[in-house]
């Protein structure tokens, strides 16, 4: 019995292992119809690795680059925002999403935050929370550490290093907590999406005939707040709102 | 005598018959039309006086009266009649009852019975062929021609006044009393420089008109919409039934207003089916462009885009489609320039919308295609143009380090993008992960990560006090094997009492063992100074110790000096009274 289990295991391993490589091999191809400038067998590709239920930040980005090259403002700055959810930090992602946004026709006006939540977050923000998560299993190894240390050297020098040291690590493990409790907060309560219908009317309330309230075009970013049936709450960057029929819109979570 | 009187007899018959009065009135007809004329006689035998006609209530007299005798003698028998004539105009309708007349005779009183006269509406009233004199009301007409009398909304209709004015009348001069409103309508004048006559017919009769104005009108509004009329003051000049010496006929001069009667037009809705969305309101039939007066251009310079209209319709009343272009790409209002005419048909012509792009970076920037939309009466569907999508490349240009973050300071967050910018290659390499990896937040592992190590720090210490206790439990046993071995060997010793060599050996086995089980010190520390130092420290009395010194140094002498089996025993008794004395005395 245990010996079959055994087997299973290694057979879900070796699996695992090939579908890796596979996508990886797939992942380049994608590149090297992007090289060639087949930019719609390139989508083609990494699309694929997607519903294999692969990701990186990298293939969103060439995915996003890929759309991009086909003037498909919408899909690109969709995969762009995805890869940056993955990695924030990109600087690539970050450059070449400026390029699309270039090609929007909204000119939305980003209101800055301002406050001591933004302040946090501007802190917390930096890393993924699963990176804090890691980070306080990493401070509370490091404070056993730091005990054992305190508890078994000899020499007094030593002592009162390892002393102070568990100290100041709680406050450390307590914050890196903290900032992952919150990034995950902050992960879940915000839902943005992009625009991908052309041009699409926002209305005041989530009726079919209610008054327009602005109008959107695609690629455009929003943030998902509510959601009535087909309809959605959003929220622009320069914080005004309105009703969104659910099919103009792509969730990015 | 007998003819006598006879002759009396008819004497007063015929004298019985002259003097019978007749006295009646008679009416031409007693049912007429509001619009004749009745004529009434009264008509007598004999010359009476005093005639008192009656009041004609509900008349008017135009003619009258005129007074006719006539008097005849045929067959030698005399006639006599005396009528006065009047010409009755009934001034209203229904029934009309004209009273007696009454006349004096022979100093009685006649009177004429009442007539009932029936007064109908208007009648037509025949024309006499033989009377050249014109009726103005006849000669006359102002017809307002309208094109279309249910048109679409938005498509044109037009209005065209035409004054007819039959062969023997002259116009001197007209004038507008009241120029129509069109409410609800766009119109358009179209002015008639020189009024022109022409021939035409006009309810089958022939006449010259002139075209006096003509307006073209487009519906704004669905449902029953009025025209007013239009009214004018005309002189005209007549001819009548005289002549002047030369035989031309004179003319009379008359005035006379006309109005064309308001007409009720009934504009339709334009068809809700197929109707699309963003429906312009352009009804008629154009031909849509937008084109770009050049796609390439440098950083820094314009183009500029041009969407025009052309063809026939309500080119007026719609607007163009306007292009929506990237934020990139910075669009100016656009500068609008109308070239219509509006001939009868409606308008025709072009409309244009002309922008003026400035792109901010260099790039390729697509504008969508734009679509127009128009509702064509003629077929009465909706049409659809769509132009080509336009894409506009911006090359890089000398100047666009300078402009382009002089551009970006004035908005807040701008997508700007800096001339040292390209766009980034793709990532040849990833590390790819399967998408729906659990987060390690909030999992029962990050729990136990997180807590274990201070679950631990008990563990630990717990750990290091039982060490500490097994430590302490070796030094014990420790002590507990030298004791043991001190005794071993002091038996050994008291066995090897004879034999002088073995004996001392075992005997300071038994020493040094004591000595390490009791002061935990080892045998190389073993030196006389340090285990009196020791002992001393430890409360041993000094002649003990004096004793433990001195069997310890004859142990070693002893090895190599003969020794007697005396001083062997001596020795050992020695040395247990030593080791217990000290055991006594350490404790």
């Amino acid at each position: 019995m245990k010996a079959v289990l055994k087997m299973k295991k290694i057979v879900y391993l070796l699996l695992f292992l090939t579908q890796l490589v596979w996508a990886q091999n797939v992942f380049e191809t994608g590149n090297e119809h992007y090289r060639k400038g087949n930019y719609e067998e390139a989508i083609k590709s990494y699309e694929s690795i997607l519903k294999g239920k692969k990701e990186s930040c990298d293939l969103y980005y060439n995915l996003a680059n890929a759309h991009y090259k086909l003037d498909q403002v919408a899909p690109a700055i969709y995969y762009y925002e995805k890869a940056l959810l993955i990695s924030p930090n990109d600087k690539d992602i970050k450059n070449n999403l400026k390029f699309a946004k270039a090609k929007t026709i909204d000119e939305i006006k980003e209101t800055p935050k301002v406050g001591f939540e933004k302040l946090i977050q501007s802190f917390t923000g930096l890393m993924h929370y699963n990176i804090w998560s890691y980070l306080s299993i990493g401070f509370s190894f490091v404070f056993l550490f730091f005990f054992i240390g305190y508890y078994y050297s000899q020499s007094s020098l030593y002592k009162r290093i390892f002393f102070v040291g568990m100290f100041v690590i709680p406050f450390l493990l307590f914050f890196s907590l903290f900032s992952a409790w919150f990034e995950k907060e902050q992960d879940e309560s915000v839902r943005p999406a992009v625009v991908f219908a052309d041009v699409i009317a926002v209305k005041n309330e989530p009726r079919e005939n209610a008054t327009d309230a602005f109008e959107l075009h695609e690629g455009t970013k929003v943030f998902v707040l509510e959601t009535v049936e087909n309809w959605k709450k959003i929220q622009l960057t320069d914080e005004t709102e309105g009703w969104i029929s659910s099919d103009a819109i792509k969730e990015l979570k | 005598m007998k003819m006598k009187k006879y002759f009396f007899l008819l004497l007063l018959t015929v004298q019985g018959v002259i003097a019978q009065v007749q006295f009646d009135a008679k009416v031409s007809k007693t049912t007429l039309g509001i619009n004749e004329r009745l004529r009434i006689d009264f008509v007598m035998n004999v010359d009476g006086d005093n005639f008192i006609p009656p009041s004609f209530d509900g008349f008017r007299i135009v003619g009258g009266p005129s007074q006719q005798v006539s008097q005849s003698w045929v067959n030698g028998k005399s006639s006599f009649n005396k009528i006065y004539s009047y010409f009755l105009l009934p001034t209203q309708r229904g029934n009309l009852t004209i009273k007696q007349a009454a006349l004096e005779y022979q100093g009685q009183i006649y009177k004429t019975t009442p007539i009932n006269i029936n007064v109908t509406t208007a009648v037509e009233q025949p024309r006499d062929p033989n009377d050249t004199s014109v009726s103005v009301d006849e000669a006359l007409h102002l017809v307002a021609d309208v094109s279309n009398n249910s048109p679409y909304i938005n498509q044109p209709i037009t209005v065209v006044y035409k004054l007819y004015f039959s062969y023997n009348i002259g116009i001197s001069n007209w004038r507008e009393l009241d120029k129509p409103k069109y409410n609800n309508f766009w119109s358009q004048n179209i002015d008639i420089k020189k009024l022109v006559a022409e021939e035409g017919t006009f309810k089958g009769e022939k006449y010259r008109y002139v075209t006096l104005r003509k307006v073209v009108l487009y519906p704004q509004k669905s449902g029953a919409l009025e025209i007013e009329p239009l009214s004018l003051d005309i002189d005209v000049e007549l001819p009548t039934n005289r002549r002047d010496l030369f035989g031309r006929v004179l003319m009379t001069r008359d005035n006379k207003r006309v109005s064309a009667g308001s007409r009720s037009i009934q504009v339709k809705l334009l068809p809700e089916n197929g109707k699309p969305t963003d429906f312009s309101g352009a009804v008629g039939k154009f031909d849509f462009q937008v084109i770009p007066s050049r796609t390439t251009l440098k950083y820094g310079e314009s183009t500029e885009i041009n969407v025009s209209v052309s063809g026939n319709g309500n080119l007026k009343l719609f607007n163009l489609p306007k292009p929506v272009v990237p934020s990139a790409l910075e669009m100016y209002d656009p500068v609008h320039t109308e070239s219509v005419t509006t001939p009868l048909t409606g308008m025709t012509g072009r409309i244009a919308d002309k922008y003026t792009i400035i792109p901010q970076f260099k790039g390729n920037y697509t504008i969508k295609p734009l679509s127009f939309n128009y509702f064509d009466p003629s077929t009465k569907t909706y049409k659809t143009v769509t132009s080509q999508e336009i894409v506009i490349s911006v090359l890089d240009g000398p100047t666009s380090s300078e402009n382009a973050p002089v551009a970006s300071e004035n908005t807040v967050q701008k997508n700007t993008i800096a001339p040292g910018d390209q766009f980034k290659y793709i990532h040849l390499k990833t590390k790819l992960k399967p998408t729906n990896r659990k987060s390690i937040l909030g999992s029962n592992l990050f729990y136990a990560l997180v807590v274990g190590p201070f679950l631990l720090i008990p563990f630990i210490i717990l750990f290091k006090k039982k060490k500490e206790a097994i430590d302490g439990d070796t030094v014990g046993l420790k002590l507990k094997l030298n004791t043991r071995l001190a005794k071993k060997y002091l038996s050994e010793a008291k066995k090897q009492l004879g034999n002088k060599e073995p004996f001392y050996v075992a005997l300071e086995k038994a020493l040094h063992n004591f000595l390490k089980a009791k002061l935990k010190i080892e045998t190389s520390e073993m030196s006389k100074e340090k285990i009196k130092e020791i002992l001393i420290g430890k409360n041993a009395q000094t002649d003990t110790i004096a004793h433990f010194i001195e069997l310890t140094e004859n142990c070693e002498q002893a090895r190599y000096a003969p020794s007697s089996s005396v001083a062997m025993q001596h020795d050992y008794d020695k040395a247990v009274l030593v080791i217990t004395e000290l055991e006594k005395q350490i404790g």
